[in-house]
């Protein structure tokens, strides 16, 4: 299968499952913006008013954690049982398994720039004046998505081999929305030791803080940090193909078993 | 005639995992040896379970015997139609068609004109904008039947999904089959209807535990299919309710 095609297959079927879902729903696509709204609503009651933790700004930094974190974990969630999923195209035509969690995370995607629209809409009304700066924010999209592409193969690849694992992830995403800062600033940890650890460690505290340096403009960009990010990521992509050729009759043999 | 697929000696086991330390291993083919030429219509009898599901995809290359080797004559499409499978019950039934001709290679442009054709064979009318899973076995059954007829893929495999439906689908879906035979499609299909095998086949075989047990002209098969069936059934004992 040639490079255009399944990109053109990923588009198609990525459309299809948001029109089938939208239509579902009586909000329909306005869905795409009314949940990260509600989300962070619910953490802005809960952390400004109720714990009365909320700095200034608190609802831009909020956005800046949970809308990368949301885009993260749902996409990783939704494609690591891609594979399982489509149990009906597996058992009917032979077609690459590196296809299916692409269109899950396509779905997310195209899901996911509408959101991120509304982020920078907020961004200038709380008086934040768009530099050049912000020019950053494209490279940091990209390698947030280049790392979910990663760590979902490799999720779906696993989940499918060993459907145990379904929990580790579910697990996993509750554990990273603790440790990333999604609600609490890690540069504000008095321990440096940890908060080195975590900014270094985490790829996703790391981005989330880079989202704040861009639009809220607190600290720096570590450029370094963010090359060294996109070649593991590159590196596990890749990693991931090979593996799902070399796997192929045995996932094939696990789907078709489910 | 140039030879479409060669089966050699190909066994097929299934291991089955119960739990951690529990597997059960099943042997679901035995020893297959096949040729199928191109532009065959070749027929497949056999009871459930006997195999030939696994065969049809071992066919379809979508998994590997354990042992044996399966050759195919050139590079072809291939399409596996299967009842129940195959779609995604969620999108409609004109996105589900629209995605399997693009899986099997059709561009877009040329997709969405196959489009109304599918539908119109189909016969699946107003319902062909709704969601699959709102369809009846029978229209999910001419839904998938019209797609791969459309496709056009090189060989097509059908496995039972002739067997539900009405009667003037069936006789709709046997012409176009028959039509076939001309072409240079090949087409594999299973059955529980020895009649069917015998009208439509150039050549079949029964399959049974896992084995090929008769191969060769369709009206041979058919009724030696026919004979096994009834002698099965006179082995079987009648055990009467003990009335006390």
């Amino acid at each position: 299968m040639g490079f255009l095609q399944a990109i053109s297959i990923v588009d198609l079927q990525a459309r299809a499952s948001l029109k089938s879902e939208s239509s579902k729903l009586a909000l329909s696509y306005l869905w795409w913006i009314l949940e990260p709204i509600l989300f962070v609503s619910v953490y802005y009651i809960v952390f400004s008013f109720l714990l009365n933790r909320g700095t200034e700004n608190y609802i831009l930094f909020l956005m800046c954690g949970k809308i990368p974190y949301l885009w993260f974990s749902k996409s990783i969630t939704s494609a690591s049982n891609s594979l399982l999923q489509n149990k009906g195209l597996v058992a009917s035509i032979q077609i690459p398994k590196t296809l299916f969690p692409y269109i899950n995370l396509q779905e997310a995607l195209y899901k996911q720039w509408v959101v991120f629209l509304l982020l920078i809409g907020v961004a200038v009304y709380f008086d934040e004046v768009p530099t050049w700066e912000w020019l950053w924010l494209i490279p940091i999209v990209i390698l947030n998505y280049l790392l979910i592409v990663a760590i979902s193969l490799w999720a779906a690849l696993l989940v499918t081999l060993v459907q145990d694992l379904r929990f580790v992830v579910n697990m996993s995403m509750l554990f990273l929305m603790f440790m990333s800062g999604v609600f609490w600033d890690i540069r504000e940890l008095q321990d440096e030791y940890w908060q080195h650890v975590l900014l270094y460690y985490n790829p996703l505290a790391f981005l989330i803080d880079s989202y704040r340096v861009i639009l809220i403009d607190q600290g720096t960009l570590d450029y370094q940090h963010l090359l060294l990010i996109t070649v593991l990521s590159t590196v596990l992509i890749v990693s991931a193909h090979f593996m799902y050729i070399y796997l192929n009759s045995l996932l094939t043999d696990k789907i078709l078993r489910n | 005639m140039s030879t479409a697929i060669e089966l050699k000696e190909v066994c097929v086991d299934y291991k089955i995992r119960n739990g951690v330390f529990n597997a059960f291993t099943h042997q679901a083919l035995t020893n297959i040896s096949l040729s199928i030429q191109e532009g065959e219509t070749f027929g497949i009898l056999g009871r459930n379970g006997s195999g030939k599901s696994t065969l049809l995809q071992v066919i379809a290359g979508l998994i590997k015997p354990s042992k044996g080797t399966v050759d195919y004559g050139r590079d072809y499409s291939k399409a596996l139609l299967t009842l129940g499978l195959g779609f995604r019950p969620d999108l409609t039934g004109a996105d589900n068609a629209m995605l399997s001709l693009v899986l099997q290679g059709k561009s877009r442009k040329e997709s969405r004109e196959l489009l109304p054709l599918i539908a119109e064979f189909a016969e699946v009318g107003a319902f062909f904008n709704q969601a699959v899973k709102t369809y009846s076995a029978g229209m999910r059954a001419r839904l998938g039947f019209a797609t791969a007829l459309t496709s056009n893929v090189d060989i097509l495999i059908i496995d039972e999904v002739l067997s539900v439906g009405d009667l003037q689908f069936r006789k709709k879906a046997e012409n176009a089959i028959a039509n076939q035979i001309s072409g240079t499609k090949t087409v594999i299909f299973v059955s529980q209807s020895p009649h069917q095998v015998a009208e439509l086949c150039t050549r079949a075989a029964i399959i049974d535990s896992s084995k090929i047990i008769v191969e060769g002209r369709p009206e041979t098969v058919a009724e030696q299919y026919l004979e096994n069936m009834s002698s099965a059934r006179v082995n079987q004992k009648i055990v009467k309710p003990k009335v006390s």
